[in-house]
């Protein structure tokens, strides 16, 4: 179980980004944070991580399985960051170094947290691969030589190499063609479902969010201001914030 | 930030002093002073220069120091009518010099400097004793005069040196460095940015042709950048400026020939990333014509940059208008601070320890390049915000 | 009066011949008044085929009419002038915009391009339509350098590319930052101009926004035509496999993405139907390439199915 309880974070220049949130998560289910831009949605997800800029005032709690991630030392957190939650990264934006191999990238990631050797690395770095629907000879290109989707999908099992217990996933599917993140999303679920992870994935995309999630928890002005689930969210939403994001959804949809 | 708003203030300053002090100061090759005397401000407590105009028959003053290393005696003294007997008589606490004589005629020049060997003939001493340690050997009161029978008008200057002279001390002809030094900001300054301007005009018309165009002028003004770019410029300028002589201008045209291909390639490569820049093509997508194009866009997005070329690019032009000037191929009768260097070189200033005759246009030098080192990089970051935030970080 | 407004005819683009072509044989018409799609994911020629029209670039084989005319067949001048009567949002929000104009100076300057002394109802103009589109006073002499988000600058682009009152409008994406909220705004003033006549080629690869927006339209694939309907259509009853894919990927409120799609390469110098490796239907004709023909009340397709 990942529980966030009122968890506030104020950035150095004095901007309140996120008031206030409480969230819990428990394995084998998905979160939605939906918002729109501004609304803090990201900075919510960094927070819990404990990856914020120096110099900004967090308050509240973040517990990984009665762990309180947050009152650890920086040190520990980050090791520990990897195998208890780990984050999905933009892998279109620029989760990858491009002038190193996916092998190296891979293989400096399990060298470092989890002290495998370089031969075994690479063994399971290709079972991962096989995992999240890539050939294992990707190991072998380089960023610029894979196209976006199978970027986002070797960002994915990059996340799953320590066996994290929860996903945090940053707009995974930005910037991927409807298709592309179709498959991305579906292949997040049957990770989610098979594992039995814990998911928080933040997006802007409520229709997405739906159509992926469990809970779903709306983030309009630095608050979070309703949480229910998918199907509540969408036949019978109470926030107005709420209220009018699915009207203007639904009128996409059926006006004619 | 606080050094660099002061350095734009001391340049100011310096462009104020350039302007005004001339005003109050006599030509700038005019000897003034013996050769290599030192800064007033050295030995506070010894003896001060004197020096007087004398209208008086006779003049007189107290000496109540060490003798001065030099005295001299300049001017005019006319009579009413020739004068039977006439002399110029310096009376001091222990004897009378007869330092010239006016029997028999009417107008005479004075010109009588303590290091003449005539005069000491004339005294009637050793070509080789110093004048003025004999004279001035006592102290207490001395005394002038014009002694005749007939009615004098005189118009003398009396100048008794110490060996020590005005702000900065004299250089080897005896001309005070301070009035060179504020020449030579004038002729550094003149020199440096009117080369970068041409200079910057020049690279920022042929940056836009080959950048814009393309193509042949593109490729033909490249190849004539790498050209001078490989050739080594200081033995070229050497050249070039013994052939067409030592003017200003002459430096000036030599520098500006051999500095613009930097700016004509930033300019270029601007241009040719804007060219390809999505609101450019938004821009001609609405119809705009190519001359909107560059005067609306590529020309005012190039020109901050272009000034910040210029402000670097002045230290460099002050550099090598200094180093030319100091190998000796500048105008002699031109006060510049390369100038001063080279002679401060030449005649031994290095050796002989007369340090006042480098710091002034060292340190005029060095601090003008920071100066506009400084504006320079203010305006990059103008042009360039990412600079800034680059920088506050 | 000219019936068609904008027109491609068998237009081929090859950008280097060692790689595939970026277009091939792309053929539609844009009737007066009309709003059209080009719905494709990215690399599918979308982009270009917009550039091409405008005359940025040229084709390889074909040609393009805009406003009746043959691109290729016109001087710069004559260009110019029918690019006045054209608006054009590209795609990129943070190049597109020239940096160093303020949000309001952005907006007035396709009107400083045509005639330089600017009339007091045209600034006011921009000003409608800058608070319109949500742009709040305080921002309107910001300079754009000077942080304008996506979204806010998608909203000064169209409003730069209304100013003139386009007879057509070129749109490339214009959404792609936009919130949920904020994107109504956009559609609604595209709307509202599409009704006062203005014709609109709308490049997306979102069916729904297609058919939220314009009337007919046609999907690209790897820069060939799959099909060409009614864009409403091309949503609820889409006829090509690819076009049936990008239907069922788009996440609907409530209801779970339904798509399975194995992607595998295809074969290099492969001549038949360039999505034969995704298609769940393929059979063995479909190693020929399928042609572009009409099915039923006006819609095209190319796949052997029909």
């Amino acid at each position: 179980m990942m529980e966030v309880r009122s968890l506030s974070v104020a950035y150095p220049n004095g901007v309140k980004a996120v008031e206030e949130a409480t969230l819990t998560l428990s394995p084998g289910k998905i979160l939605a944070l939906v918002g729109e831009s501004g609304s803090g949605k990201s900075t919510l997800l960094y927070a819990c991580l404990g990856l914020l800029p120096r110099g900004s005032k967090i308050s509240g709690k973040v517990f990984f399985d009665h762990l309180d991630f947050l009152s650890l030392p920086e040190e520990e957190q980050r090791q520990i960051r990897w195998k208890k939650a780990s984050l999905v990264l933009q892998g279109t934006m620029n989760a990858f170094t491009p002038v190193l191999t996916m092998k190296r990238q891979f293989v400096e990631a399990m060298e470092e947290h989890l002290n495998l050797k370089p031969a075994d690395a690479i063994n399971r770095a290709g079972e991962l691969l096989k995992e999240v629907g890539l050939d294992p000879k990707f190991l072998f290109r380089y960023p610029h030589e894979i196209s976006g989707g199978q970027k986002q999908r070797c960002a994915i099992a990059m996340a799953l190499c320590c066996n994290p217990d929860y996903l945090l996933a940053d707009e995974p599917t930005t910037a991927l063609d409807v298709i592309t993140q179709a498959e991305i999303i579906n292949l997040l679920k049957r990770i989610v479902r098979q594992r039995n992870m814990g998911m928080l994935i933040v997006t802007h995309d409520l229709a997405l969010a739906t159509s992926i999630a469990d809970k779903i928890s709306v983030m309009h002005q630095s608050r979070i201001v309703e949480i229910a689930s998918s199907e509540e969210i969408v036949n019978r939403p109470k926030h107005p914030h709420t209220i009018d994001l699915i009207r203007s959804l639904s009128m996409m949809e059926e006006e004619h | 930030m606080t050094l660099r708003r002061y350095g734009t203030l001391f340049l100011f300053f310096l462009i104020l002093l350039s302007f005004l002090a001339p005003l109050f100061m006599g030509p700038a090759n005019e000897a003034v002073a013996p050769p290599f005397s030192k800064p007033l401000w050295l030995d506070l407590g010894s003896a001060r220069p004197l020096s007087f105009n004398v209208k008086e028959e006779t003049l007189s003053f107290r000496w109540n120091d060490k003798p001065p290393t030099t005295f001299s005696i300049e001017g005019t003294v006319s009579f009413e009518s020739p004068p039977k007997e006439a002399f110029l008589l310096l009376i001091t606490p222990d004897r009378i010099y007869k330092l010239a004589d006016f029997s028999g005629g009417q107008y005479f020049n004075v010109d009588i400097d303590s290091r003449d060997v005539p005069l000491k003939f004339y005294l009637g001493l050793d070509p080789f004793v110093d004048l003025p340690s004999l004279v001035f050997s006592e102290r207490g009161e001395y005394k002038l005069t014009v002694k005749s029978d007939s009615e004098a008008r005189i118009n003398l200057k009396v100048a008794i040196h110490v060996g020590r002279w005005g702000l900065f001390g004299t250089d080897q002809r005896g001309r005070d460095v301070f009035r060179l030094f504020v020449a030579g900001i004038k002729i550094s300054l003149l020199v440096g940015i009117s080369a970068t301007i041409i200079a910057s005009t020049l690279g920022m018309g042929l940056g836009l042709l080959a950048g814009y165009i393309g193509g042949l002028i593109d490729s033909s003004i490249m190849r004539v950048i790498d050209v001078l770019l490989a050739i080594p410029t200081l033995p070229i300028l050497m050249v070039i400026s013994g052939v067409w002589g030592r003017g200003l201008w002459q430096i000036v045209l030599v520098l500006s020939i051999f500095s613009w291909m930097g700016t004509a390639r930033v300019v270029r490569s601007m241009t040719l990333s804007l060219r390809e820049a999505p609101y450019v093509e938004n821009l001609r997508a609405l119809g705009a014509s190519t001359r909107y194009i560059l005067t609306r866009h590529l020309i005012p997005e190039a020109l901050p940059l272009l000034l910040a070329q210029m402000a670097l690019g002045v230290p460099g032009a002050i550099l090598a208008e200094a180093g030319l000037s100091f190998l000796g191929l500048s105008d002699p009768l031109m006060p510049s601070w390369g100038r001063m260097l080279h002679e401060a070189h030449v005649f031994g200033a290095f050796t002989s320890g007369a340090w006042w005759l480098i710091f002034p246009p060292g340190f005029g030098i060095v601090v003008i390049c920071l100066i506009f080192m400084g504006i320079g990089r203010k305006l990059e970051e103008q042009a360039d915000p990412r600079l800034k935030e680059s920088l506050k970080r | 009066m000219i019936e068609e407004i904008a027109c491609s005819e068998k237009v081929t683009l090859v950008f280097d011949k060692k790689t595939e072509a970026a277009l091939t044989n792309v053929s539609f018409s844009v009737k007066v008044g009309e709003s059209f799609a080009l719905v494709g994911e990215s690399g599918s020629g979308k982009t270009s085929l917009l550039r091409l029209l405008l005359g940025l670039i040229e084709p390889t084989k074909g040609r393009v009419r805009l406003f009746g005319k043959s691109l290729d067949e016109i001087g710069h001048e004559e260009l110019r002038k029918i690019r006045r009567n054209c608006g054009y949002i590209s795609q990129d929000p943070f190049g597109g915009l020239p940096p160093t104009l303020t949000a309001l100076q952005a907006v007035l300057e396709p009107l400083v391009v045509t005639h330089s002394s600017l009339k007091k109802d045209e600034i006011n103009k921009a000003k409608t339509l800058l608070s319109d589109l949500g742009i709040e006073e305080s921002l309107w002499n910001r300079k754009l350098i000077q942080g304008f988000s996506g979204g806010q600058r998608q909203r000064i682009m169209l409003a730069r590319a209304l100013i003139t009152d386009p007879k057509l409008l070129f749109a490339d994406e214009p959404t792609s930052m936009q919130d949920v909220s904020t994107r109504w705004d956009l559609v609604n003033q595209l709307k509202n101009y599409h009704q006062r006549g203005m014709s609109l080629i709308f490049v997306t690869h979102d069916l729904l926004l297609a058919k939220t927006i314009t009337q007919k339209g046609i999907v690209l694939y790897r820069g060939l035509v799959c099909e060409e309907g009614p864009t409403a259509l091309l949503l609820t009853d889409p006829l090509h496999p690819y076009t049936k894919a990008l239907s069922a990927a788009l996440p609907r409120l409530g209801r779970p993405i339904k798509i399975k799609a194995k992607r595998k390469p295809l074969p290099s110098s492969w001549e038949g139907c360039v999505y034969f490796s995704l298609c769940p239907y393929v059979f063995d004709k479909c190693k020929l390439p399928p042609p572009l023909k009409e099915v039923k009340d006006g819609r095209k397709v190319a796949c052997f199915l029909y």
